[in-house]
């Protein structure tokens, strides 16, 4: 079947001679400018990094490339020829697909048909079902994904669904591929299957652009990495050579040493148990298919990390305790006092919060940033009557706190970047302090500074006492600043890391 | 924080605010969707000024008033539902039912409540709103449908309750509430009961909690539940409002008539849908309320009452120009929309 996945267009030029160029584009939208004045050319097999704090432009940047956005200044040349794409569809004609950072999927079709969105194998003007779930299911198993082409797409994990995204480009035969942060929901086994299935592309002669705040990741597929910041380019440069921490000065231009530090590689030595008040205890949880006999406590003012690549059943527990599934046995106890919350507004009022990892599902785009955050503290913060003044203004403090940029409540949240939305639904719970706070990837899609940040903000409600869940597929994430670590596969518990040194390898060892 | 701290380089798409000058185009396409209804009120309005010697009359602005009255009262409540997303195809049989019920209770052949029978009744169609509700978003049978066999329980009882004839007394309140004659300053009490109505609904859906929840599930029901909202007992309340504001229309619409016809009042369903889309508010939940519902009501007021009114135009053909030129302004709508979306274009 792999005459379903057309060769990428041949390139045959001279080595280094671009084939895409962006010459001096510039983008406002309103009064704001998103790039000033930048240049960026692709060359014939290479991927090319991408990389620069949140807003920096990086979206705007290949949104301009696939025809999402026509520039307000600049020309763009394909092969040494001027184009402007009026529509992405029109790109797609042109060899240039682009996997965007907010999934455009569509939940309710069959996996087979996302995959092959918009360009179904037919035979004689009929779509062949039989060819393309076939085709489907060989570069989902490329890809490492073994599902069945038939189930809606809806059905699968974040990760996984991130996965159908990207065969559906990947293998479109587009001879340009730009992947915006693919891997922000990807857990490392998959990440990896994705560089193979890039390196392959590439070994085809096609040019693929990586977005990522993973600078490792950037560092080990580039060929070259460009940096953007402020809406301007900084340089490109080749990758040899390079370091993480040369990248994070030229993207941020401070910390670069501390930020780059990593605990990955040495490990590091978890506290000793010091026994808090236990907050919120579970015993024996069990939800059929998707993890069975969890048992742990959680206690006031500890961060307890909870560590485990996608199908885990992490965040199915995390639904658990919001309310959102009603586990078939076992007990949850908060306070001492058995719980068992039916809905997301109950756990809410019990005093839990959560943030989930899907971004789809925890932001309204069009709507302003102030009434995103306001929305889960309706009932405690504001009187009877709503008014935009009080609102506004408690936004404006969370916005402050987070460091969403721009700091404008009233601006539409559709109109943030990736990353700087994610803060928006952080700040959302942090308006108020809960007892338990259960984080799902707090730091997906932010930049090396901005994790940080959000993670000094953990500690910070960690010393008022908040006992808080720490969710995550990215080591790095559990081991900044866990007390404990849980290692989860399969749905059940299978290692607690407390008191002892513990690294990545110690930790994807059990999961 | 990090980006607080300034690195050196001029400010750029991270920093820079929006520019709040030399933005009335950005403002227009930022409020399109009061705009564009607002302007088609306006283009009519003027339209039928000028063509027409009556039109401008207060004795036909009254009319117009009377006209629209009852339905506003129904396009309160379908503003709730459409802003959660959802649709109630059942208004007009409540309404019916709800009419024939007070009338029935009022004459008391079987049961007699006297004027009592008007809260009764409506408290009957707050219990097929819960219904509704219940069958909605507990049980999770799409509104389309749960309605749809709504639409058919109600008539069916409003059938089966009046025997299948008109009753010809209804409650004086009635009476007086819809008559045209019943007038303050010249506005007839009607109106200002809808106005009423109207304002209520604005309060609730602009400055109240629920308000809030309704437009949040509407415009992405997970992340509402997310936020803790309990999304589905929001679209449970919204669906018993609308059968209460329905009902209300129908008690206003036997008021009117004098009598209460088990076999009147289909109209309403599409009037008010009609109505209230045409001011603006999403078919898709989450975007609209009642100041577009108002426009809304206007425009189709105007319309409905100026079409009769115009020369040369032979009354056969009304039914279907009045459709021509509803499709006309729902075409502006749309265009204007877009233009709001291709400002608003999103990651
Ligand atoms: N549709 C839009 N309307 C208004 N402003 C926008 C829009 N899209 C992006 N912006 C603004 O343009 C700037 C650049 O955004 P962009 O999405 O390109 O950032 P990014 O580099 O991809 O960041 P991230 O790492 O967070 O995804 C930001 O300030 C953002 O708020
Ligand atoms: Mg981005």
């Amino acid at each position: 079947m792999a005459s379903l996945a057309p060769e990428p267009t041949a390139v045959s030029s001279t080595a280094d001679a671009p084939i895409l160029r962006l010459g001096g584009v510039t983008k406002r939208f309103g009064g704001a400018t998103a790039l000033d004045n930048v240049d960026f050319d692709l060359r014939p097999g290479e991927i090319h990094g991408l990389i620069g704090e949140n807003g920096a432009g990086k979206s705007t940047l290949m949104k301009i490339l696939s025809g999402v956005h026509a520039p307000d200044e600049g020309e763009i040349a394909l092969r040494g020829e001027a184009v402007r794409f009026a529509s992405p569809a029109e790109a797609k004609a042109r060899g240039v697909g682009m996997i965007y950072q907010e999934l455009s999927c569509m939940p309710q079709l069959s996996i087979a048909e996302n995959v092959f969105l918009g360009r179904q194998p037919t035979s004689g003007g009929v779509v062949s079902w039989k060819a393309m779930r076939a085709a489907a299911a060989e570069q989902l198993g490329s890809l490492g994904l073994k599902v069945d082409p038939r189930a809606p797409l809806g059905s699968l994990s974040l990760g996984s669904q991130q996965m159908v995204e990207i065969a559906r480009v990947v293998f479109s035969g587009a001879g340009i591929v730009v992947l915006d942060e693919p891997t922000s929901a990807l857990s490392g086994p998959e990440s990896e299957r994705l560089f193979a299935a890039m390196a392959r592309l590439k070994a085809q002669g096609a040019s693929l652009v990586f977005i990522s705040h993973f600078l490792e990741d950037v560092l080990a597929v580039a060929d070259r990495i460009t940096v953007l910041k402020n809406s301007r380019k900084v340089a490109t440069l080749a990758n040899a050579g390079l370091t993480k921490a040369k990248l994070i000065e030229l993207m941020i231009g401070r910390d670069a040493d501390a930020l780059a530090e990593s605990y990955a590689a040495t490990g590091i030595d978890l506290p000793p148990p010091a026994a808090g008040k236990t907050v919120l205890s579970l015993r024996g949880l069990e939800a059929p298919g998707s993890f069975s006999d969890i048992s742990f406590d959680l206690h006031a003012g500890e961060i307890l990390g909870l560590f485990g690549n996608l199908g885990a059943g992490m965040t199915e527990i995390a639904r658990a305790l919001f309310g959102q599934v009603v586990p078939a046995a076992g007990e949850i106890a908060l306070d001492g006092k058995p719980i068992r919350p039916r809905t997301t507004r109950e756990s809410k009022r019990l005093g839990i919060a959560y943030l989930s990892e899907n971004r789809r599902k925890t932001i309204f785009p069009r709507h302003e940033v102030y009434k995103n955050i306001s929305l889960a503290h309706l009932d405690t913060l504001l009187g009877p009557v709503l008014r935009p003044g009080p609102e506004v203004a408690i936004a404006r403090e969370q916005v402050g706190r987070t460091g969403v940029r721009p700091a404008n409540p009233l601006l539409n949240a559709g109109n943030l970047s990736g990353g700087n939305q994610q803060k928006v639904v952080l700040a959302k719970w942090l308006t108020k302090r809960p007892k338990v706070l259960i984080l799902n990837e707090p730091t997906r899609g932010m930049d090396v500074g901005a994790k940080r940040e959000v993670l000094d903000l953990v500690k910070a409600l960690k010393a008022e006492g908040v006992a808080i869940l720490l969710l995550s597929t990215e080591p790095e994430t559990v081991l900044a600043e866990s007390d404990r670590i849980l290692v989860l596969s399969r749905g059940r518990i299978t290692r607690e890391f407390a008191g002892e040194t513990v690294s990545k390898d110690r930790l994807m060892e059990f999961a | 924080m990090a980006q607080q701290v300034p690195v050196g380089a001029p400010v750029g798409g991270q920093t820079a605010q929006p520019r709040s000058t030399g933005s009335a185009l950005d403002w227009a396409s930022r409020n399109a969707r009061l705009l564009a209804p607002l302007l088609t009120f306006v283009f009519l309005f003027i339209f039928f000024s000028l063509v027409t010697d009556v039109f401008l009359t207060p004795q036909n602005l009254q009319n117009i008033v009377t006209q629209i009255a009852p339905i506003a009262v129904a396009a309160v409540g379908i503003t709730f539902v459409l802003l959660c997303a959802e649709i109630d195809l059942s208004i007009a049989s409540i309404a019916t039912f709800t009419g024939v019920l007070g009338a029935f209770f009022f004459v008391g052949d079987a049961v007699a409540l006297g004027t009592w029978g008007i809260p009764v009744a409506l408290l009957i169609a707050l219990a097929l709103g819960l219904l509704n509700g219940f069958l909605v978003a507990y049980v999770g049978i799409p509104s389309f449908m749960m309605t749809l066999a709504m639409l058919t329980i109600a008539r069916g009882l409003s059938v089966y309750v009046s025997e299948g004839k008109p009753i010809f007394d209804v409650p004086p309140v009635l009476k007086a509430l819809g008559s045209v004659s019943s007038q303050v300053l010249g506005i007839p009490v009607i109106g200002l009961f809808a106005l009423a109505v109207l304002l209520l609904g604005e309060f609730v859906l602009g400055y109240t909690k629920f308000g809030r929840y309704v437009y949040m599930t509407g415009a992405n029901r997970e992340a509402a539940e997310m936020s803790g909202v309990d999304t589905r007992r929001v679209i449970m309340v919204s669906l018993a409002i609308s059968a209460v504001t329905a009902g209300m229309t129908g008690l206003l619409f036997i008021g009117r008539l004098s009598s209460a016809n088990p076999a009147a009042g289909e109209d309403v369903l599409i009037f008010t849908i009609a109505a209230v889309v045409l001011g603006g508010t999403s078919l898709f939940g989450g975007e609209g309320g009642i100041r577009n519902t108002i426009l809304g009501l206007l425009i189709f007021g105007i319309l409905n009452n100026g079409l009769n009114l115009l020369p040369n135009i032979p009354i056969t053909f009304k039914q279907a120009l009045q459709g021509i030129v509803l499709l006309a302004a729902l075409l502006l709508n749309v265009f204007a929309l877009r233009i709001e979306r291709v400002r608003a274009r999103t990651e």
